[in-house]
């Protein structure tokens, strides 16, 4: 390849697949265009079967505490639903627009992400706190036969500490985790916004 | 390339293909910006596959303003770019050869060209990312108007971002050699 033309270039660059190649990405685009139907479908389904148990639970034991825990569960069902959905038109806008564009709007995801992180690392205890309170409302009576034997036991009461205690260390770390990464890919994405600033000056002639 | 004015399978937009025949008629065009991001056979699979995954949840938002293809590029360049910077990068993979068609007349004239293209593909991979961009374009047989528009840069910015990639792209040829 001695000769630098970019129209010759050009044609070696667009040689076609190979009808291998082209048919195993057919299959590839028939099983992410299945999924994508299918997590839609999980969406709604999901959305349901939370709803319907609520409602059922709150209809089991209908007092005043239910009714607003179980009110409460909806409504942060329903903001989460629209916060996702809101999301995903910002990623959409993103990858359809500019790229300095779709990196500014990178930069504000991962930065939230970074936040939303630091923040589920501080309310994980009160979060937890929170949930107890929410499943002493819904069922208050739950677990109470097996209770005295776990406390009267110290082999099942340790063992349900011991996984209580492994679930949040997993949340934390796994949150840190996040953040730490969160964190390299800003970093990639700050100096990949430089880069095009700096081709813009220069290409301006600044 | 013809463009039926079909319901697109991804969900809305009246103005575009079904997915299947996007996937035949751009299949190539996303699989080479693919390849011209990420280098390891396992981490392009992934790419492809959010990059079409990008591709069937933007159609129902395609309107028609601009070509399919032009749209369909702009995604693919985007997913890509943002792929890069998830990935902590890896020592690269060796790359297999390029495939041959199969029922060529010519094995050694597809030999050549094989061994072009995997050298074109190499030095274009070395580009940093804005000049990178602007090549994959031109060599997509992009319009400068169109490559502009897509990147929302002036005239005569792209100009100079292409004489500059141009040049990159010259001397990395060159020292593969």
């Amino acid at each position: 390849m001695s000769d630098f033309d970019l129209e010759r270039l050009g044609d070696v660059w667009r040689q076609q697949l190979d009808p291998a190649e082209m048919e195993r990405l057919q299959r590839t685009a028939a099983m992410v265009s299945r999924r994508a139907r299918l997590a839609n479908i999980v969406d709604v389904g999901a959305a349901v079967i939370v709803s319907g148990v609520v409602i059922l639970l709150v209809s089991k034991n209908p007092t005043i505490g239910t009714f607003l825990m179980g009110a409460a569960a909806i409504v942060v069902l329903l903001y989460s639903n629209l916060r996702q959905r809101r999301l995903r038109q910002v990623e959409l806008r993103g990858l359809t627009g500019g790229t300095e564009e779709m990196l500014n709007q990178s930069i504000e995801r991962v930065e939230a992400t970074r936040k939303r992180n630091w923040f589920g690392v501080i309310m994980l205890g009160p979060a937890f706190a929170v949930g107890m309170l929410f499943a002493s409302f819904v069922a208050p009576d739950s677990g109470e036969q097996y209770l005295p034997a776990m406390i009267a036991d110290s082999g099942p009461r340790s063992l349900v500490l011991t996984i209580a205690i492994f679930a949040l260390l997993a949340a934390f770390f796994l949150l840190i985790r996040s953040i730490r990464s969160a964190g390299r890919e800003l970093g990639r994405l700050i100096t990949l916004r430089d880069a095009y600033r700096r081709e813009d000056q220069i290409s301006r002639g600044e | 390339m013809e463009e039926s004015p079909t319901k697109a399978d991804g969900g809305g937009a009246d103005v575009s293909p079904p997915f299947e025949r996007i996937v035949a008629d751009y299949g190539p065009l996303i699989t080479r910006i693919a390849a011209s991001y990420e280098a390891d056979p396992g981490l392009r699979e992934d790419l492809t596959q959010q990059i079409l995954l990008a591709v069937w949840q933007a159609l129902p938002s395609y309107r028609a303003d601009a070509s399919l293809k032009t749209f369909i590029a702009k995604v693919a360049q985007n997913r890509s770019i943002s792929f890069v910077t998830k990935q902590v990068r890896q020592p690269p993979v060796a790359e297999l050869p390029e495939k041959l068609e199969a029922d060529d007349p010519n094995p050694e004239e597809s030999a050549i060209a094989a061994s072009d293209r995997r050298l074109l593909l190499d030095a274009t991979r070395r580009l940093p990312l804005p000049q990178r961009q602007v090549i994959i374009l031109v060599l997509e047989g992009f319009s400068y108007p169109e490559i502009s528009e897509m990147l929302d840069i002036a005239p005569n910015a792209l100009a100079l971002r292409l004489s500059r990639a141009k040049a990159a792209l010259k001397s990395m040829l060159e020292h593969s050699q």
